[in-house]
């Protein structure tokens, strides 16, 4: 079964809830989490696991040969992001930095001047721990085609999944490419918010998401006590979406926190009880 | 003077640094707030700000590749052609919008003519006033993409408003990550904050962020945010900034009131006076 944590609003605790449902489901079944937050994966040090690189991301792009160009311009008429700028009677140029690696540029040449490149953009790293295995996405920085990692996350997943009970997708925050490829096509996405008017903002923004991606979901509550949660309940009302937790806000989960161990709590047995009861109607 | 502010980690106090110093500035001169959070925007909401409040306008900026299915003979030439693996087999194409970047490569290798790219709605941009500033925002249409391209729009609509009355200030907030969105956001800006907090994945988050910021050869500050939380984080993100000859321009206390702030849709500036000064000191601290 294939679970995304997700949430919209950045730090409303989605590794934090991640690594401990993950923790807590490995006392009895085989667990994957999969740390999908490529541009600032966390899991591993919620958690004090160290990561073995396992693989590369790559991303093609365009390699022109001078030689062979003879300057038409079509190469540059078709690349949508712009990143292929045409010369009159020169090869074009390329900014790299706009370029998204479609490779339209090479489909269209006619001289076949145009090969195709690779370029590093990030890594995949592995580790074990708690009982469970880690598989994270990790791209470069001042790269940022997050999505192309995530894609290739998902599809480690595909290659692994039989091996597991469960696979525990941790996003990114917002609600964006690499939110919405990491949620796609799981079984269930439970939706992490807080009691502000920003985590009830955000909620909205990726229950919105969820509908349009159609995976359904459920809505975790952190931080609870912060304040009051009455627009949290109306929106999980609204959307008839179930609110299958509330996690208080506590100074010894923080301290768990800083330190690098999962936190435990009644709270989250209730999740990942659920959890359990998802998975055995389902065999 | 552009100032933008940043994080990394999500939900660390990018948009409470942001909205208090856009409230100091707002009282002595005209100034923009800028939300380049376009999934989850947020600032708007300190300043009392809802959707409704905006004047809104769409924004087109991508397209979606779709199937004209009787004139497909099946040669598969799309899927194959396909960088995003957004088209599958499945006995004939199938096209997964969500993952599909509209680039056309499929469009160009169909001998049939049997697809078509389709504009999409991705959002909106626009602008809205409240309590004496402008706050310039946009938001990404839920399930689409391409919101990178959404934040340069959201800066161009701020640009344009700059100029038409001659406003020299504008406070830029970014989303959480390091990735597109976050790119497009502090390109040509002038000065970064970088908000953290003592924790050991804010830190980490913080130096992949600071990467990026020094890529573009910004100069930048930090603020650590919650710094009485654990004193031992924060002497790291101290070293930190020793190591690289940067100032931390400002350290705020974990305090009740900051929540207490946004439930009454206010920047914490507002809310209670004491706060002030810290902001204030920020503010003197940022290179003229």
């Amino acid at each position: 079964m294939r679970i995304a944590i997700t949430g919209g609003k950045g730090g409303t605790g989605k590794s934090t809830i991640a690594t401990a449902i993950a923790v807590k489901l490995a006392q009895k079944n085989k667990v994957l989490l999969v740390d999908a937050d490529v541009d600032c994966p966390d899991d591993h040090l919620l958690l004090s696991i160290t990561l073995e690189k396992t693989g590369n991301v790559e991303k093609p792009f365009p390699l022109i040969d001078k030689n062979k160009c003879i300057s038409c311009g079509k190469c540059s008429k078709v690349c949508k992001p712009n990143a292929l700028v045409h010369i009159t009677g020169k090869p074009p140029l390329l900014a790299e930095a706009l370029c998204t690696g479609c490779m339209a540029c090479q489909i269209v040449c006619p001289v076949e001047a145009i090969t195709r490149a690779k370029r590093h953009m990030g890594k995949i790293k592995e580790g074990k721990g708690h009982g469970l295995d880690l598989l994270t996405g990790e791209m470069e920085p001042n790269e940022k085609e997050s999505a192309a990692i995530v894609t290739d996350l998902k599809k480690i997943i595909q290659e692994k999944e039989a091996d597991y009970d469960f696979v525990i997708i941790d996003t990114a925050a917002g609600s964006h490419c690499p939110v919405i490829i990491a949620i796609l096509d799981c079984d269930l996405a439970l939706a992490v918010t807080e009691p502000t008017p920003l985590g009830a903002h955000d909620l909205k923004v990726i229950l919105e998401t969820m509908k349009a991606i159609k995976v359904n979901g459920k809505i975790i509550l952190n931080k609870a006590g912060i304040a009051d949660h009455a627009e949290i309940k109306r929106i999980a009302e609204k959307y008839e979406i179930q609110l299958i937790a509330e996690i208080p806000y506590s100074k010894e989960i923080i301290n768990k926190y800083s330190k690098g161990e999962p936190i435990e709590h009644d709270s989250i047995n209730k999740v990942t009880d659920f959890l359990e009861t998802i998975m055995e109607g389902t065999q | 003077m552009k100032i933008n502010v940043l994080s990394g980690k999500g939900g660390v106090g990018k948009s409470t640094v942001a909205s208090s110093l856009a409230s100091i500035l707002s009282k002595k001169q005209q100034i923009i707030a800028v939300d380049c959070d376009v999934d989850t925007p947020n600032l708007g909401i300190f300043f009392g700000l809802h959707e409704q409040d905006f004047n809104k306008k769409e924004v087109k900026t991508s397209e979606k590749a779709v199937l004209i299915p009787e004139k497909c003979t099946n040669c598969k030439k799309c899927v194959d052609a396909c960088m995003f693996s957004a088209i599958s087999w499945e006995n004939k194409p199938v096209f997964n919008r969500f993952l599909c970047e509209g680039c056309g490569a499929c469009q160009l290798v169909c001998p049939e003519n049997a697809i078509k790219l389709i504009e999409v709605k991705n959002g909106w941009v626009g602008h809205a006033s409240a309590r004496g500033l402008t706050v310039v925002g946009g938001q990404l249409k839920p399930g689409e993409a391409e919101s990178g391209v959404v934040v340069m729009l959201v800066k161009q609509h701020a640009e344009k408003i700059a100029l038409e009355q001659s406003i020299k200030t504008m406070i830029i907030d970014s989303a959480a990550g390091i990735g597109c969105p976050v790119i497009a956001s502090i390109t040509g800006s002038d000065y970064v904050i970088a908000v953290t907090e003592p924790t050991p994945p804010a830190l980490t988050d913080l130096k992949r962020a600071l990467t990026v910021v020094e890529h573009f050869g910004i100069p930048y500050g930090i603020v650590i945010n919650k710094y009485d939380l654990n004193p031992q984080m924060t002497n790291k993100i101290e070293k930190l900034a020793v190591t690289k000859n940067v100032e931390i321009i400002g350290k705020l206390p974990y305090d009740k009131a900051f929540i207490d702030a946004l439930v009454q849709l206010k920047p914490v500036v507002d809310h209670e006076k004491r706060f002030e000064p810290m902001f204030q000191e920020m503010l003197e601290k940022i290179p003229k």
